[in-house]
């Protein structure tokens, strides 16, 4: 609404008021303009023409109503003779009286105009009751209008036509006349201009020029810059491997040392055909006896199958030195001493050796055979002292570990013997023999030893196995597990602890002989365990198995293996840990026993050294089996080995 | 159930979505299978490993954006249209209008290769890379017979003769030859361009049979490729010694058969145009009797060509093919070798010796060389002929200014980079056994005898040549330099001379062995006992010897036992590798043994 007012009244003013159109806006000010003002500021009421002024700018400046200033009075659009003899002009927003200002005097509102330089611009707002400054540009466009110009000096009238309207595709023709005949019928002058180009070609008047060759070949490869479009685009390519270059036994004429005897080329049947060498070489004395290579289009084809048929992979080669790849041991010569070499043979069994026991002191030995007789060895010697024969296979044999008392337990056949070594001191045999006849009386004279005087046996011959606990002391066996999973193999006591190592088939079960109760199952995930060692240390167990592998548990550790060795192409038949050294064997039915470096340091942080020394041969196999049993002298770092070819063998450093 | 399932209407992912098998791929181009092949070798598509094999194992697969690639490609449509072409052919004859027949095969779809070549080689370099291939087919179809009628076309196996002799023109021009070997399967040639080793292989001048075992569609696909590429390559090679590519030859060598010595001389003659037009026009009058037999439509070219060749045509301006340098600084100490190897040599070839092979490597090693029959540059009779290749049980007629030799005397000659003494390639001889350069006989574990002669001819020529230069006026720097390749020469020398030492000492050991040994044989006839005992002793050692080496053994294997698996079986495999060459080793080692003892057997008798 104020905008169209305005508008109309700015139309008004240029025609009537002469200073606005023809007063220069550009600067300076005159005194005309500011007595113009004085005029209209006396005929105020008179004319409502410059009340609307401010408003009219605004409106050309925003086109948004909202950006516009509200008038401060809100009679609306009433005359404003109305209010001419009241003190008021009319009403504020909130309701009340707008009071009309006092009449400056003409002098006074003379000498302000004259002393103000932007008097020019100023316009009274009768509507509003106050004096409004207009800015320079307003007063520009105002110019502008008056003048009949666009208010804008950068609008341009006059722009080239734009034909927006697409006729193409509308579906609607702009005419809807039907279509004429004409575009129907073949045009007449054309069908001459046919027939005469027909003529000339009959004639032979116009000849048609071949396709033009192009040149084949030219520059494809211009300037080899290094730029983006230079690369290949899409997948990597990968290029095919070239043909392998030929060797000299590919020559026609090689050295003799390639061509392969007429023995050599008869083999070659007897190969695989994948084994079978493609080319055979020949000699031809010249050059011109060699023959046309009668494969040649034959081997082309096949690389050309090769390059588009077979799948490409890109493949790592490794080019390393299998020596970097074993792992970095410590010198032999700092570990020693460990049993190197054989020293000494045993020489007197006629049947496999099966189980063998050094005597705590490290005198005698004890060997128990399979043609049923049971020596004790003196170790310095390699003399034989005694030889029972109970007729029977030995199959296990031991010491009592305590040095006072020489008795040797045994399983023969389905039996447990107990032996009275019958060596050392005579003070020691004496006891042992009483100790040993007064077994029924059942005395507890020993009591006061608390040192488990205990060994294991297995019954494998009996139907229901079961793990006897001997006590020889108190001459009593008592049955502490009567379940197990799966059979039992080996079993071997804590050194310090009350516990009890069970190895079956497939795991080590750890028992409390106290509490008689499982504390830990150790898995060595290998197919079948053959036997057991326990470190004197007592964290430490290792594992012999029937396929050759042999399994370091740190029990402190985990249940599953600290490391798993795989030496031995055949079944494990012994492992045991020496008692001072730091020092463990495997014997194996290869016919080799291996030896250990096995160090376990008091520190928990550090994981326990372990290094394979020595692998010890001199067993021969009969019968298929090789090392039956292993054991480390108690004192000395010597090696017994009891092998199934009848003899036993000591080896030291 | 497949081995990866994946039920119905599950979004494809993974290899399932990345990998296509060849059936589906061509089911989604729409294409024929033979059109797929095709497109699979023109755009040089190969099938790839997945990780997983979705669709089976037995299966070839492609890579989706390798097929994508191929999808995309206009020799699709071009290939259809070709199709439709060949239908209209035949239905045109067969409605018996030959109008339209005639009309239809004047102009039938063409495609180019051009692009695809850019394709796969952006660079000029990628495309020597991969020139291998490209080079053996291209000669074995050069070396198929041209007849009519034949699975090939006459024209394609002209076309390949005439690209080869333009890459051998090249290679020859440019002395980039290294390396050649015959072998049964043909000669190979190694030559050394832009820093790549290019090796190809050349059948022996000797017709092939066609055989029916292969599929000639498959490999005429890979020719066509392989034609377009050489090519390309022969243009750049050309335009980069500035001489115009598609060569204009001399068309009476060429009726000849020689067309890589027409090459030569066009190249050389490319670069000085000849200046004596009077000569030309005696020549002309020659050549019009040739001329008929060629083709009238090429002739004018080809007048113009002559008349620039013929000043060459004297015997010695061939020289000047060899000693006009080009670009000499540029060339590296390999190159220079090779360019000087027969300078100063002329040579004739025999009428039975491969004269396409020979007139190949002499002008690369800088020899001037002719040969029996037409259109040689000069005769058999030139004073100045150095040697004369034969190939012939005997010679009839000898010139003594010259030398007699086998063609592998060239070969050797180059592979060894020096002019070995001729005696054993005489008329008439057995030659030595022809070594290939391409092994590495350190890497082999195993020289064979005449590598080392060779080596030590090298080394003799080598410390003879090398004093030479220095008299000349080099600088300071040059000299230096020589000196210090001279002391490391001496090092090599003083070591080879130590190690020929110990060989001797070991041959006296060995002999001395061999004596004993004959002693102990007679003594065995002597005294029976004796025998016994000393193969007791014998077995004694044996076994000594066994557990010698049973202790070596273990020492190594110990520590095999704490390597984890993986490890031990990469040491196990790196172990079967050697021990194979090993064997194979001492497989040689004692057929030479058995050789030489039967050898000095016979020698005996």
């Amino acid at each position: 609404m104020g905008n169209s007012d305005g508008d109309r009244h700015n139309d008004d003013l240029s025609a009537e008021d002469s200073p606005w159109s023809e007063g220069s806006w550009s600067d300076d000010d005159d005194d005309e303009g500011s007595l113009s003002f004085e005029d209209s500021g006396d005929s105020g009421e008179g004319s409502d023409v410059e009340s609307d002024e401010p408003d009219a700018a605004a409106a050309e400046e925003s086109d948004s109503s909202e950006d516009e200033v509200a008038p401060r009075n809100t009679v609306g659009d009433v005359p404003l003779e109305w209010y001419k003899n009241e003190e008021h002009i009319g009403y504020d927003i909130a309701g009340s009286k707008i009071k009309k200002r006092d009449r400056e005097g003409r002098i006074e509102a003379y000498l302000k105009n004259a002393d103000d330089a932007k008097n020019w611009r100023k316009i009274y707002d009768e509507y509003n009751d106050e004096e409004v400054q207009i800015t320079k540009e307003e007063a520009k466009i105002i110019s502008r209008l008056l003048k009949g110009k666009t208010p804008h000096a950068n609008v341009d009238p006059y722009p080239d036509y734009v034909d927006w309207f697409e006729y193409e595709g509308k579906g609607h023709p702009l005419s809807s006349a039907p279509e004429p005949k004409r575009r129907f019928v073949p045009s007449k002058w054309e069908q001459k201009k046919v027939v005469k180009l027909v003529r000339a070609i009959r004639k032979g008047w116009i000849k048609f020029d071949k396709p033009k060759e192009e040149p084949n070949f030219y520059l494809l490869w211009g300037d080899e810059t290094d730029t983006a479009d230079n690369k290949r685009q899409g997948l990597s390519y990968i290029p095919a491997p070239k043909p392998n270059l030929p060797g000299h036994e590919e020559s026609y004429n090689p050295s003799v040392e390639y061509i392969p005897t007429q023995e050599e080329i008869d083999s070659y049947q007897l190969m695989y055909e994948e084994d079978r060498p493609k080319f055979i070489p020949r000699r031809f004395d010249c050059l011109r006896s060699v023959p046309a290579y009668e494969k040649a289009l034959r081997e082309g084809f096949d690389r050309c199958l090769d390059l588009y048929l077979c799948p490409r992979t890109r493949k790592k080669r490794i080019n390393i030195d299998p020596e970097s790849l074993k792992p970095k041991l410590p010198s032999k010569k700092d570990l020693r001493p460990y049993p190197r070499t054989c020293y000494l043979e045993f020489k007197g069994h006629n049947g496999p050796v099966k189980s063998l026991s050094v005597e705590s002191t490290g005198q005698w030995i004890a060997s128990g055979s399979s043609d049923g007789t049971i020596r004790v060895w003196e170790v310095e010697t390699g003399r034989c002292i005694k030889i029972w024969n109970v007729g029977g296979v030995v199959h296990r044999i031991a010491w009592n570990p305590s040095p006072d008392r020489n008795i040797l337990a045994a399983v023969v056949d389905h039996d447990l013997l107990l032996l009275n070594a019958g060596v050392g001191d005579e003070e020691i045999q004496m006891k042992t023999k009483g100790l040993l006849q007064i077994e029924e009386l059942a005395p507890d004279e020993d009591t006061g030893d608390k040192k488990p005087a205990v060994k294991w046996v297995k019954h494998e011959q009996f139907n229901g196995i079961m793990l006897i606990h001997h006590k020889l002391s108190k001459k009593h066996s008592h049955h502490p597990f009567r379940k197990l999973p799966g059979l039992p193999i080996a079993a071997v006591f804590h050194p310090i602890q009350k516990m009890f190592f069970v190895a079956t088939k497939k795991f080590v079960q750890v028992y409390d002989l106290q509490k008689a109760q499982i504390v830990k199952k150790l898995e060595p995930g290998v197919r079948e365990l053959s036997s057991i060692s326990i470190h004197p240390g007592g964290d430490n167990v290792i594992v012999g198995s029937k396929d050759g592998k042999l399994c370091w548990f740190d029990t402190d550790l985990s249940t599953r293996p600290y490391k798993t060795l795989k030496n031995h192409s055949k079944d494990i038949t012994n492992v045991t840990f020496h008692r001072k050294y730091p020092l463990f064997a495997s014997s194996s039915e290869d016919c080799t026993a291996y030896v250990f470096h096995g160090m376990v340091y008091s520190d928990l942080n550090q994981n326990p050294l372990i290094v394979p020394l020595e692998i010890l041969r001199g067993h021969s196999s009969s019968d298929g089996r090789g090392v039956l049993d292993c054991k480390f002298h108690p004192k000395q770092p010597w090696l017994f080995t009891a092998g199934a070819d009848s003899v036993v063998r000591l080896y030291c450093d | 159930m497949p081995k990866h399932y994946r039920p119905a209407g599950k979004k494809k992912e993974g290899n399932a979505a990345k990998y296509i098998t060849r059936t589906k791929a061509v089911k989604y181009l729409q294409i024929s299978l033979a059109t797929f092949r095709k497109l699979c070798i023109l755009k040089g598509v190969f099938p790839r490993d997945p990780k997983k094999k979705v669709e089976g194992n037995h299966k070839t697969y492609y890579h989706m954006k390798d097929i994508a690639f191929l999808f995309h490609d206009p020799l699709i449509a071009k290939f259809r249209e070709i199709k439709v072409h060949r239908k209209k052919v035949k239905k045109a004859f067969a409605k018996k209008n030959k109008d339209l027949a005639d009309r239809l095969l004047n102009r039938p779809p063409t495609y180019k290769l051009d692009r695809l070549i850019l394709e796969r080689y952006p660079t000029f370099v990628d495309a020597l890379r991969d020139l291998d291939d490209c080079l053996t087919m291209v000669h074995l179809f050069a070396a198929l017979p041209a007849v009519e009628g034949e699975r090939v076309q006459v024209q394609r196996i002209h076309n390949c003769r005439r690209l080869s002799h333009e890459w051998q023109a090249y290679i020859s021009r440019t002395h980039s030859l290294r390396k050649t070997f015959i072998s049964v399967k043909g000669i190979y040639y190694q030559a050394e361009v832009q820093g790549q080793k290019i090796t190809w292989l050349t059948p022996h001048a000797l017709q092939q049979v066609l055989t029916d075992d292969v599929d000639f569609n498959v490999m005429l696909t890979f020719l066509e490729f392989y034609e377009t590429l050489l090519g390309f390559i022969n243009f750049k090679l050309y335009h980069s010694i500035n001489v115009n590519y598609p060569p204009v030859l001399d068309p009476r060598l060429e009726a000849l058969a020689s067309e890589l010595y027409a090459l030569c001389r066009y190249m050389s003659s490319g670069r000085v145009p000849g200046n004596s037009e009077p000569a030309g026009l005696i020549e002309d009058r020659e050549d019009e009797n040739n001329k008929e037999s060629s083709k009238a439509d090429e002739s004018e070219l080809r007048l113009a060509q002559l008349q620039h060749q013929l000043p060459t045509n004297e015997p010695g301006t061939l020289m000047h093919l060899v000693q006009e340098s080009t670009g000499v600084d540029a060339e590296d100490a390999d190159a220079k070798e090779c360019r000087s190897l027969f300078k100063n040599l002329k040579f004739y070839l025999s009428r039975e010796v491969p004269r396409e092979s020979l007139l190949f490597i002499i002008p690369a090693f800088g020899g001037t060389v002719s040969w029996e029959g037409e259109g040689a540059p000069f005769d058999e009779t030139d004073e100045d002929i150095t040697h004369q290749i034969v190939d012939r049980p005997t010679q009839s007629h000898v010139f003594l200014s010259r030398e007699y030799v086998q063609p592998q005397w060239i070969f050797d000659c180059v592979n060894a980079r020096i002019i070995l003494p001729t005696e054993g390639y005489v008329v008439g001889r057995v030659p030595p056994p022809h070594l290939s350069p391409f092994v590495d006989n350190d890497a082999e574990g195993y020289v064979p005898e005449y590598a080392e002669t060779i080596k030590r001819l090298q080394a003799a020529a080598r410390s003879q040549v090398l004093p030479l230069p220095s008299i000349g006026d080099e600088d300071m720097e040059n000299s230096l330099v020589e000196a210090i390749i001279d002391r490391s020469e001496s090092n090599e020398v003083a070591e080879k001379k130590r190690k020929l030492e110990m060989l001797e000492k070991q041959y006296h050991d060995e002999l001395k062995m061999e004596c004993e040994g004959m002693t102990f044989s007679n003594r065995t006839v002597d005294n029976p006992p004796d025998v016994v005992d000393k193969n007791d002793s014998k077995s004694d050692d044996n076994h000594v010897e066994d557990s010698h080496k049973q202790a070596e053994k273990d020492a190594a294997g110990i520590s095999k036992s704490l390597m984890s698996r993986r490890e031990r079986g990469l040491l196990e495999a790196i172990e079967i590798h050697h021990e194979r060459k090993r064997e194979k080793v001492n497989l040689l080692k004692k057929r030479k043994k058995n050789a030489d003892s039967s050898a000095s057997a016979k020698g005996r008798r």
